[in-house]
């Protein structure tokens, strides 16, 4: 009998909490209430069980202790109706409607809207963007001359001119880049084109060879956009003007590389020793030496203006010509006197290469 | 004690209000449409319509709050939340469930959502009000009105204190789901399944939690009679 009985306990112990609140099923129920008359522990239970409920129904609620006037409901409310009439209300973007008409009858139009606009962005792009360009990317006062080979500046024009900027794009297939000098004189220019264009040539030779009209850095771009162009003899004129005479060491080392290419011609051989012999800096002599070496390297030349080769192979005697003799005479000072150390091995190097010779 | 209305009105869950309820409506210009109907205006965008609808039902969701979350402007913050929820998405209600029901499940998911935000975060939350300590130092006007009140009588002030702080304390250690059951349950007089269609769990569910909670709730409450 025990068994059994505490076998229903255990399953009647785990619906207790259900019957005391009325959540059992008739059978369960039945069940349940069979027990209890015949299990005085499980009453017992069942008695706990409904006095804590009863205990709990009695504590005063959250809800009987904070608003038993209805105080926080009327709150509640008004709260609630403020956010309503927020949400209610239309937001700013649907009461303001510029263009409203021109909104709807795009709406019951798409296909000519659509076309209309497509109109519209065109002409914006090929109309008003470049004016806007114009106006925001120069200065207001200046214009913009397309310079044609005709128009010539006259020396007394390029004398009152002073170049304030150089915008060059070069190219990579050896074409002229594109090429904008700003220019200040009475009225502010920009000269475009290329560095064919006579006119533009002009300039920036004249440039170089005043250089003390212009910024430094503004003669290392018309050298950069130059050097190219260092077989016209305007071009190697200026070029070795500059090497020669520009005040700033770093404009004379550039105008230097710049004749890299005419390293054979006697003059620009004559401007390497020159610079050799007389330049205070070092850069600019180790820039010299170089060039000077590599004039005498037979396929560093332009084989057109080098007839005979420079070099003799090792051991022969052949009488030097007399500017090779200068070249020689110089190397040799060099390598003995010369203060930087690079221009000694150098021109140690060189007369190696050379091989000895006598000189007269 | 008696049951909220919805409570009622869940339990046969037949969808209509029955236009009663006068004595709670700030709004009477509706009282006696029927719920089916008032939802169907308040679908179309009557302001009227909705307002009928938050006057029948927002004692009891106020009430609600209170007992759940315990703090006046936790329940504030409770019934604002819900019944925007409400307002928002009554286009969505397609009439497969009471309105009571919707509404319930807004409700009592909103109080879970914030008993769970409160139990991660519980250095961001004030203490919990309880009438121990809500009789001392009481500044506000309108808590001073309420000792005048008659349903507020000494002895059973006097008697609930230690319990209410009791209580209080054994219901803290619930699980929100617990907590809620256990409200809807006894306090809302609600049945398992439609607690469970308020939760949107099964009855199975709602059991286990409630047995649990009880369970809990007895070990913590043990000698209290």
């Amino acid at each position: 009998m025990s068994a059994p009985l505490q076998f229903q306990c255990r399953e009647a112990a785990g619906l207790l909490v259900f019957y005391a609140c009325g959540e059992t099923s008739a059978q369960e129920t039945a069940l349940i209430e069979t027990h209890l008359a015949a299990c005085a522990a499980c009453a017992a239970q069942l008695a706990e069980e409904r006095g804590l409920h009863e205990t709990l129904m009695e504590a005063l609620q959250a809800s009987e202790q904070f608003d038993m006037g209805g105080i926080l409901l009327s709150q509640c409310r008004s709260e609630l109706a403020e956010a309503l009439d927020d949400l209610s209300a239309p937001p700013f973007e649907e009461r303001w409607q510029p263009f409203g008409w021109l909104r709807r009858w795009m709406a019951l139009r798409p296909v000519l809207s659509g076309a209309v606009l497509v109109l519209f962005g065109a002409a914006l792009g090929t109309q008003l963007m470049p004016w806007i360009s114009a106006r925001l990317g120069s200065n207001p006062n200046e214009q913009t001359v397309n310079v044609s080979p005709a128009a010539r500046f006259t020396d007394d024009q390029l004398a009152k001119m002073a170049v304030a900027g150089i915008n060059f794009a070069p190219t990579s297939d050896g074409a002229p880049g594109t090429l904008q000098v700003h220019v200040r004189t009475e009225e502010p220019l920009v000269l475009s084109g290329n560095v064919d264009d006579p006119d533009l040539r002009r300039v920036l030779t004249y440039v170089i060879e005043n250089g003390e009209q212009t910024d430094a850095g503004v003669r290392l771009d018309c050298l950069e956009v130059l050097r190219p162009r260092s077989a016209d003899l305007d071009v190697r004129r200026a070029l070795l003007f500059a090497a020669r005479k520009d005040q700033n060491p770093a404009v004379r080392m550039k105008a230097l590389e710049s004749l890299r290419d005419a390293v054979k011609d006697a003059p620009v051989r004559e401007a390497l020793i020159d610079a050799l012999e007389h330049d205070a800096n070092p850069g600019v002599r180790v820039e010299a030496v170089n060039l000077l070496i590599r004039s005498l390297e037979p396929g560093a030349l332009d084989s057109s203006q080098a007839p005979e080769p420079v070099l003799a192979a090792p051991g022969a005697d052949r009488p030097l010509d007399p500017s090779m003799e200068h070249v020689v005479r110089t190397l040799q000072d060099l390598q003995r006197n010369d203060p930087n150390r690079y221009v000694r091995l150098q021109s140690a190097a060189a007369l190696r290469q050379i091989g000895p010779r006598e000189v007269h | 004690m008696p049951l909220p209305r919805w409570a009622l009105a869940l339990a046969n869950d037949s969808g209509l209000a029955g236009g009663t309820g006068s004595s709670l409506a700030a709004v009477n210009s509706l009282p006696n449409v029927n719920e089916r109907t008032l939802v169907a205006e308040a679908q179309a965008g009557s302001r009227a319509a909705f307002e009928e609808l938050v006057h029948r039902y927002d004692r009891d969701v106020l009430r609600l709050a209170l007992n759940l979350m315990k703090r006046p402007e936790d329940a504030r913050d409770v019934y604002q939340e819900a019944f925007l929820k409400v307002y928002r998405n009554l286009h969505r209600f397609r009439f497969e469930c009471s309105f009571y029901t919707w509404l319930y499940r807004i409700v009592t998911n909103v109080c879970l959502d914030q008993l769970r935000r409160r139990q991660a975060r519980p250095e961001d939350q004030a203490p919990e009000s309880n009438s121990g300590n809500h009789e001392e130092g009481i500044t506000d006007f309108f808590e001073r009105q309420r000792e005048h009140r008659p349903a507020l009588d000494p002895e059973r002030q006097l008697f609930g204190k230690e319990i209410q702080a009791r209580i209080a304390s054994a219901m803290e250690r619930l699980s929100p789901r617990e907590r809620v059951v256990f409200e809807l349950k006894h306090y809302q007089g609600l049945k398992l399944r439609a607690i469970g269609d308020a939760l949107g769990t099964t009855e199975e569910t709602v059991k286990n939690s409630l047995f649990r909670a009880t369970r809990k709730l007895r070990s913590q409450l043990g000698g209290l009679r």
